[in-house]
Parts: C-alpha cells; structure tokens; sequence
C-alpha cells in the first residue's frame, strides 16, 4: 500500500478502540458518517429488510412533502446480533408499515443509522434489546 | 572393550546430538493424539466452550458500539495503563497526529479485520478449542480463527507478519499464557506507533466455569519503556449458543477512501439477496 494509506491507517488513533482499556471495539466500523447531535423520524412502508452482514439494512418507501415516493435506507446491526436479541429475518416484511428514529447522515442521503423503531399498533423495536437466550 | 561396544556408543551419541543440533530449525510435526494426550486435555482448565463479552444489552438510543466492558488494570501496580514510549516512538506519534486529517474510519469499513488485540474486544462471541497441544480461538467477527500451539515450540524468530500474529501458549498454573509475535501495520485497536518487534501477551484465567478473564499486556523493545496494558476483558460463557457465520463483504455498503473519507453506498437499494 502506498505511503499516505499507510499513514492513514496508522494515524488512526482509537478509532475502534473505546478510552485506554480493553473495552469493547465498535462493531465493523465507527459511526462517524452519521449525526450523532440529532434524530430523525422517517415513516413509512417496509420495502425489503436486508437480512445479511455486516449490517442489516431496512428500506423504506417514504412519501415527501410533496407527495412523491422516496427510499431511505436504514442501516443497522448484524443478523448475528439480532438474531440473539429476539430479531429473526422476518420481523420486518415487505409492507409492513413503520416509524424509524435514525441518526441521520451527515451529507444528507436518504439514510440514517437505526436507533429504534414503532410499528403502528405502538410496538417498539431495538437493536440493542436484551439478550434472549442468557444462557 | 570389544569393538561392537563402540559402535553402539558412538551410535547412541550420534542419536542424542542429531536430533538436538536440529531441534530449533526442524518443525513441529502433527502428531496423532494418543487417549493420553486427550485424557491430558481434559485435566487442564475448561476454556472450550462459546463465550462473549456482555455489553450491558437493554440501553435505550444508539444500537451500535458498548460501553466498555471488563474491569481496568489496576493503577500503579505492574504494566501502565497508558502506552510509555522511547523518544523515538514519541516522536513517531507526533508525526502521525500532525499528518493530514485525521481519518473518519478505518479499514474495518471495508470490511478488512481489525487484527489482534482489538479482535478479541469484538461484540460477537468466540468459540474456544482445546485439543492436544492447540487451543484454537474461533472468532465469529469477520470469522477469524487463531491457533495458540501449545505443544512446547518456541516464538518463531522471524515471523511473516499478519493481523493477527504467531501465537504460542504455556500454563502457569491455571492461567493459560499466550504470546504472539508478527504483527503487520493496521489499526488492531492500539492507539500508539509500534515495531515489527512488538509482542503482545494475553492472560487466559476461569474465574469461575462460566467466566473466562483475557488480560493483556502489550511489550516492544523499540517503541515502549515499560510493558502497556489493555487491562482486563471478562466473556460470559453461553451454553446455548453456536458461532454463527460472518461473511463482511455480503453485502457491504460502507467504505473509507484512500484519504480516510467515509461513506455509504446506497445504490440499488434493495439489491442483496439476504
């Protein structure tokens, strides 16, 4: 690799290290494309969950102010970690209707990272619930 | 004596020094485990299982990264807390916070592994092996496996280096001591310039049967003063769980360009498969 890259990458101070301990890394990647000062609220129809690594991704079918069809696109945790956290690959389906709290992108896009989510009956959902299976 | 009688000393001779004169250079070879090796196995400390650090599920707000987990070395007893380096590597460290802009990401965005230590800080779980002179470590992010030999050879003197090291383990008692020698430059999680020399010690101890303690210890003749700790990380076994796969590249749509710009790429929504 050439020599900027290198010092790219060794330049890279804690990125995915929390503090000085052994603390947990950041899952994959760090969440610096995203806003971390403010939320956002996008509702609409579920157009596919993508159920794969290394991130889940949930498009939804948004309408805009002026009445016109949009994707977004929500990124959020790994399969494996849903998985054991009560998620399955179907708990999002095509047409489901659902309000997702995102940290939106810093540039703009259509796109957010997944904080929590509200199905109309008021049912929350998150990423980050409980482990399912303690043992 | 009579004539034969030298031939078999001189022969039993032969048989001590050749073996020995090559016993540094000529490799460990597999050997099929006897019922004592495995029955040797099951008397050491049982790390075999699958286990993950706890990151305080429940939080409510952001659904990625932990707070940090597993208690901190203790302050001002053996190894410091924060890395000491030689001037030279403290120069090194100026030079790199000065350099262009710091970067918005690392490799990992593309899905490249984080290498040793941080692999092991992942919030995924491990699967711990222990089979005659191996303890293998299968790791579930970016499915990782690390062979520890513990069949008695020594660190390698001149490593090809990788992400995650060259690791040999001896006990000392109940604690399984791992070192690991080799390291290519990329992020692994620390957060100081290091030499193809560094080496990085890892303490594996049960707490109790379902509390597995990795602490480690990072040494480097040319970049540190002292040896630097990353204190202490605690896994919780789960009986219940499998390692499941991780493949990174599936379907990934993050990115850090070659200037350390990050970004997400949202074309053709809707095209994985999964």
């Amino acid at each position: 690799m050439n020599k900027p890259m290198q010092a790219v990458i060794r330049g890279l101070v804690a990125v995915s290290l929390v503090a000085g301990g052994a603390s947990v890394a950041m899952a994959h990647h760090s969440a610096a494309i995203f806003d971390a000062s403010q939320t956002k609220v996008i509702t609409g129809t579920v157009k596919k969950f993508d159920y794969s690594n290394p991130h889940t991704w949930v498009w939804l079918d948004v309408t805009n102010d002026q009445g016109q069809v949009e994707t977004w696109g929500v990124e959020g945790m790994s399969p494996n970690f849903l998985n054991r956290r009560g998620w399955t690959r179907t708990t999002l389906k095509p047409g489901d209707k659902l309000s997702v709290t995102v940290r939106p992108m810093k540039d703009g896009q259509k796109a957010g990272m997944w904080v929590s989510g509200k199905r109309p009956d008021g049912e929350v959902l998150l990423m980050n619930g409980e482990i399912k299976d303690k043992e | 004596m009579p004539h034969h009688r030298h031939i078999y000393r001189f022969a039993a001779a032969a048989l001590l020094i050749g073996p020995l004169a090559f016993a540094q250079d000529a490799p460990k070879k597999y050997k099929a485990p006897t019922v004592a090796d495995w029955t040797a196995v099951g008397k050491l400390p049982d790390f075999t299982g699958v286990w993950e650090i706890p990151m305080g599920g429940g939080r409510a707000g952001a659904g990625r990264g932990a707070a940090p987990a597993g208690v901190p070395a203790g302050r001002g007893r053996g190894p410091a807390p924060q890395p000491q380096l030689t001037p030279e590597y403290a120069a090194k460290a100026k030079e790199m916070a000065a350099a262009a802009t710091r970067a918005e990401d690392n490799q990992t965005a593309n899905c490249l592994p984080p290498g040793l230590p941080a692999i092991m800080g992942q919030p995924y779980p491990v699967e711990v092996l222990m089979t005659p002179g191996l303890v293998t470590v299968v790791i579930e992010a970016y499915t990782q496996v690390r062979h520890i030999h513990t069949d008695g050879r020594a660190l390698p003197d001149d490593p090809d280096p990788s992400f995650n090291g060259t690791s040999v383990g001896h006990w000392d008692g109940d604690t399984l001591v791992v070192e690991s020698v080799g390291f290519e430059s990329v992020p692994r999680g620390i957060n100081f310039p290091y030499s193809d020399k560094m080496k990085i010690t890892e303490r594996f101890h049960l707490s109790d049967p379902d509390t597995l303690n990795i602490e480690t210890t990072i040494t480097d003749p040319l970049a540190l003063t002292q040896p630097y700790s990353l204190g202490n990380r605690v896994f919780k076994r789960h009986r219940a769980w499998t390692i499941a796969e991780y493949v990174c590249e599936e379907n990934n749509r993050n990115f850090v360009d070659p200037s350390g710009k990050a970004g997400i790429n949202l074309a053709n929504p809707t095209a994985s498969p999964k």
